[in-house]
């Protein structure tokens, strides 16, 4: 008997739509396939849905891939992790290149220490900055119309159409506003309609409402998501500034609930310290 | 009454050289005392520890660290791994207005076991490496 009569023979005797049995038999096929192997949705599309970690390039479930130094370091000290936080610039891309005033404007922020980071106020990251912080886990849904892409941090979403151009009555956001497509393999995602309270990847890189990124993201394999960003803001970089990063997939980690205004101190020590006149910013 | 191991407030050689905007990373320091309260909370969680001064006298710390659900994924549970009245010691480094406030990093158990309750040093000061190149 033929696979496909198999299917057909199961679904009259269990009474399911083929589809259903198809979908059964689909899961069993994936979970005993090679490690390496990509799953894909039924629409022949690589199937992006998992819960998955930014940042890293370690395969494993999280305590195997975080295990050791642990997470969220600068990578400066010994007892630092693996992969910087989110205010760094991520590792091995380019600087960014904003025009001179900009740039003026960034390394202030530096060197105060990112004492203006708008999550200490517990706002949004915004884009791609959320989308490459490892500390905490993202899970992607993934439909053929659709994808959504759910952070832990800061609770926040990305309900992203396919196919769909962005509407032309978008208020300024934080997170943006996503439509996506796929190029082959890849899932390309557009994102404008930003307000002008995030940084987009490390300490102090500011941006304008005239902010359009667009993102890429290509499975690899089965633990890895390839993430190419390329962002442009024509009021305060000279080119385009791109970035390469990855997401990995951690099966069995379940996001958390992340209520940040909950017991937020930071703005109130920070203020405190600044009126003590304690001298914490960089030379 | 308090446990007699309640003592010791250690300051360690090893120097880091990395500025928290709130902690000061060249002050580490090594405290042991009893747990007096655990504060689960976002964005950050709160380890407070009574600790013996070099005086004799019993000073309250509060140790800051990850979010409960960073801890969770870093292997703690919540009211099982640590209780009110256990005794741990923990590194971290001070606040740099040098109250009995401290970033925490790791923990070691009564029984020996060692686990993270903060992140490294330096961690959310602005990075190592600014978006921009100095010139």
């Amino acid at each position: 008997m033929t696979h496909r009569l198999a299917l057909l023979a199961l679904a009259a005797v269990t009474g399911l739509p083929t589809s259903v049995a198809a979908q059964t038999a689909a899961r069993t096929t994936a979970k005993s396939a090679p490690k390496s192997s990509i799953p894909h949705t039924r629409d022949g599309k690589p199937d992006l849905t998992g819960v998955w970690q930014a940042g890293s390039t370690q395969r494993g479930n999280w305590e195997e891939a975080n295990s050791g130094l642990g997470v969220g370091g600068t990578g400066r000290n010994p007892s630092a992790a693996a992969f910087p936080s989110f205010n760094d610039r991520p590792a091995d891309s380019e600087a960014a290149p904003y025009q001179p005033w900009a740039a003026k404007k960034v390394l202030e922020a530096f060197n105060r220490r990112a004492i203006d980071d708008p999550s200490a106020l517990c706002l949004p990251l915004g884009v791609p900055r959320l989308a490459l912080l490892g500390l905490f886990p993202a899970q992607i849904v993934q439909t053929p119309k659709q994808i959504v892409i759910l952070y832990e941090y800061m609770s926040v979403f990305r309900v992203i159409p396919l196919n769909a151009a962005h509407p032309d009555d978008l208020l300024p956001s934080y997170m943006g506003n996503s439509v996506g497509h796929w190029e082959g393999d890849t899932l390309v995602v557009d994102v404008i309609g930003f307000n002008d309270k995030t940084w987009l990847a490390g300490a102090g890189t500011f941006h304008s409402d005239a902010l359009h990124v667009v993102e890429r993201y290509t499975r690899i394999d089965r633990d890895r998501i390839n993430y190419d960003v390329t962002i442009e803001d024509s009021k305060v970089l000279t080119k385009p500034w791109t970035i390469h990063s990855s997401m990995m997939l951690r099966e069995g980690t379940r996001l958390e609930e992340y209520v940040c205004a909950e017991n937020n101190l930071d703005p109130g020590q920070y203020e405190k310290l600044l009126k003590e006149g304690v001298k914490f910013t960089r030379e | 009454m308090l446990a007699p191991i309640m003592c010791c407030l250690v300051i360690p050689l090893p120097a880091h050289h990395s500025f928290g905007a709130e902690y000061d990373t060249s002050k580490p320091v090594q405290l042991t005392g009893i747990v007096t309260k655990i504060e689960w909370t976002n964005p950050h969680s709160f380890l407070y520890v009574d600790v013996k001064d070099d005086k004799g006298s019993v000073v309250n710390w509060k140790l800051e660290g990850y979010p409960p659900g960073v801890l969770y994924r870093t292997g703690w549970r919540k009211d099982l791994t640590v209780k009110v009245g256990d005794t741990l010691t923990v590194t971290g480094w001070r606040a740099r207005d040098s109250t009995n406030l401290a970033h925490s990093r790791e923990v070691t158990l009564a029984n020996g076991k060692k686990l993270f309750f903060g992140p490294p040093g330096g961690t959310g000061d602005g990075g190592s490496t600014p978006a921009v190149e100095v010139k």
